[in-house]
């Protein structure tokens, strides 16, 4: 399967169905690569090839999430190898395990929503940044069990995300407001708590998400608001920074302009990273874990 | 016919514990400490294991989830009911584990690696029949037992690590495990305990009677002079009700004020809780009682007023310094791994 077509394999998966998350949009790429593969003859040959095609999806998507599903794919595949180093015997393995494992994170967000859903109590206000889907299905979940709660939306410059979230909660007939940015401190006194989703939990336990949610973390330790973080497993990544300028380039910017640009330092950023101080509660499909369990799952994972 | 006479004799007792419970949160404090409090709970579940009529460790499960659910209800806010029963709950699963001779039993928690390399939906249903998971089960919860028994003792053991001469120490209300904690130190090390005397009950006071008792320099000061007292203090210990999984505490009523005078003042809080209070519980704000406290107010002002008296207190786990319990000291951070080794994650909304 050459590389283009993968590409393109992926971005039909993200246009049929836009509630997919991309980790597993790219995880599902890997997997029908990996069926599709009939040049690879040792394990390591396969590994080669898919280091590739994580690079490969990456210039197209250059999310967190994307990476941090290809790094989560090559540990599988690593993982699997170990049991089974016949080649042929240990790919129906993997391709096994694949789906199962894809059946398994569609289920994710559920899990998270069921999670978190209750902590929000009847007349809260909740405020909440740019758009996530996972949020959206906590509040969803929310409103389902018959909560009343109204919800703040930051409007998310530059894209205007914030607006895409109001309209969809507005359809679930949920009351939304739209507020500036800018009138996150102004608006802070009002809210009862924080939550926001994340495009990538680091090592540490803090969070890479859309550019804003750094100062978001900081009005609400500010004036003792409850941050809460809503994310599925597969976002935990390997990263360690510790400021925002150890946040690697390649997730900083979208994928083109990280092509066509040649001086990034005039270029706007679309990400930040809020450190672990800032972070109340992460709720997980593992549970609900304090961001010093991050690390813990990490390690468990990884070594 | 004496198995219907057994199962009478144990009901009888369920009901007996169900009705104590019922009346320990009425006024001055739970009738029996939160050990005690334990011990029972573990004593009746042992009794229900041996006698109750089951085949196979699913149907175990779900009679003791039963009368969990039960003795919860009683008393919501007696907390240890409810984690020792969730401990039961794990040793049965342990056992069973182990009678099946998989090795399951180290790796029971979620986790992204589970997630990857399990090589099929695990559908546990805990249905095999096996001759000795009575008896084992029974062992198990008997070591509990032992270790519920040991565990002030374990704690005060420790004490002399963190008590060191001519400190002086505060503490609030009144704990048995503090309490047994200070008396252990004052055997070698000489120090001065100041009490909060913790209106309106006023708990403090017997516990500076206490530690008097036992040669212990004590004095007892309004709730409202901590802050003022609190600069001369090296070291806050206090007790609790219930360790939250965030690390937090639900503890007396003032308990949130020392510790933030503590904090304002750098002065270290440490917290000695036994293993049995680590709750999975992590919110804790719908269990504020408002207490029936009668006053002596003679004015008519009394029907427009309207008295609360919260019984508990949350304690956010920034402001603690350490925990001592039965197994040694921890931080606050690591809460979160003691409960993954005390529960198992099913059974945390019984």
């Amino acid at each position: 399967m050459d590389k283009d077509e993968l590409v393109e394999y992926f971005r039909t998966q993200v246009r049929q169905d836009p509630e997919v998350p991309s980790a597993v949009a790219a995880i599902r790429t890997l997997l029908e690569f990996l069926k599709r593969d009939q040049t690879g003859e040792t394990i390591l040959g396969l590994r080669e090839n898919l280091t590739q095609t994580i690079r490969r999806l990456e210039e197209a998507d250059s999310s967190v999430a994307v990476s941090s599903g290809g790094e989560l794919f090559l540990r599988f595949i690593s993982l699997t190898s170990l049991e089974h180093p016949d080649l042929s015997q240990c790919k129906k393995v993997m391709v096994e395990r694949g789906e199962l494992f894809l059946k398994k994170i569609s289920l994710s967000r559920s899990k998270v929503a069921k999670l978190c859903h209750t902590f929000i109590k009847d007349g809260a206000k909740i405020l909440t940044h740019s758009s996530s889907r996972v949020v959206l299905k906590v509040l969803e979940s929310a409103a389902a069990d018959k909560k009343r709660f109204t919800v703040y939306v930051t409007e998310s410059q530059p894209d205007s995300a914030g607006r895409q979230m109001a309209d969809k909660l507005q359809n679930l007939n949920i009351p939304v407001t739209v507020v500036l940015d800018a009138a996150v401190g102004y608006i802070m006194e009002k809210v009862d708590l924080v939550i926001v989703g994340a495009e990538g939990v680091v090592e540490s336990g803090g969070i890479i998400n859309k550019i804003g949610t750094y100062q978001l973390a900081v009005c609400s330790k500010a004036h003792n608001k409850p941050f809460y973080v809503v994310a599925e497993s597969f976002k935990f990544v390997r990263l360690y920074p510790l400021n925002q300028q150890d946040v690697p380039e390649r997730f900083k910017y979208k994928a083109d302009t990280l092509k066509a640009v040649e001086d990034l330092a005039e270029e706007h950023p679309m990400i930040d990273y809020t450190p672990p101080s800032l972070i109340t509660l992460i709720f997980t499909d593992l549970g609900v874990l304090t961001p010093s369990a991050v690390s813990d799952e990490l390690i468990k994972l990884y070594l | 016919m004496p198995g219907a006479d057994k199962e009478a004799d144990l009901t009888e007792r369920i009901e007996a514990f169900l009705a104590d419970l019922k009346r320990g949160g009425c006024g001055t404090g739970p009738i029996r400490g939160s050990g005690e409090t334990a011990r029972e709970t573990t004593a009746l579940l042992r009794k229900v294991t041996a006698q109750a009529r089951w085949s196979s460790a699913g149907d175990l499960m779900e009679i003791i989830r039963k009368e969990g659910r039960r003795m919860t209800a009683a008393q919501p806010s007696e907390t240890t009911v409810g984690n020792m029963v969730l401990r039961v709950l794990k040793i049965i699963r342990e056992e069973y584990a182990r009678s099946r001779g998989s090795s399951e039993e180290t790796d029971q928690q979620e986790s992204l690696h589970k997630l990857l390399t399990s090589g099929g939906l695990s559908e546990e249903n805990f249905r095999q029949h096996f001759v000795h998971l009575k008896a084992n089960v029974i062992e198990a919860i008997n070591e509990l037992l032992t270790e519920l028994e040991g565990t002030t003792d374990n704690i005060a053991m420790q004490a002399l690590e963190h008590i060191h001469s001519n400190e002086v120490i505060m503490t609030v209300g009144r704990s048995r495990t503090v309490e047994a904690f200070l008396k252990d130190a004052a055997r070698k090390r000489k120090f001065h305990v100041i009490v909060a005397e913790c209106a309106p009950f006023c708990q403090g006071h017997e516990m500076a009677t206490n530690l008097s008792k036992a040669s212990i320099e004590t004095t007892v000061i309004a709730d409202a002079a901590i802050f003022a007292v609190m600069s001369r203090v090296n070291k806050v210990i206090i007790g609790t009700q219930t360790v939250l999984a965030n690390g937090g505490l639900r503890a007396v009523n003032g308990t949130h004020t020392v510790a933030l005078a503590a904090r304002h003042h750098s002065t270290p809080l440490i917290v000695c809780a036994p293993m049995f209070k680590l709750s999975p519980q992590v919110l804790y704000g719908q269990f504020l009682r408002p207490h029936g406290l009668v006053f002596a107010l003679t004015c008519t002002i009394l029907s427009k007023v309207n008295v609360h008296c919260p019984v508990f207190d949350y304690v956010p786990p920034e402001l603690i310094t350490l925990f001592i319990s039965n197994i040694g000291g921890n931080a606050p951070s690591y809460i979160y791994r003691l409960m993954s080794e005390l529960y198992h994650p099913e059974d945390h909304d019984l």
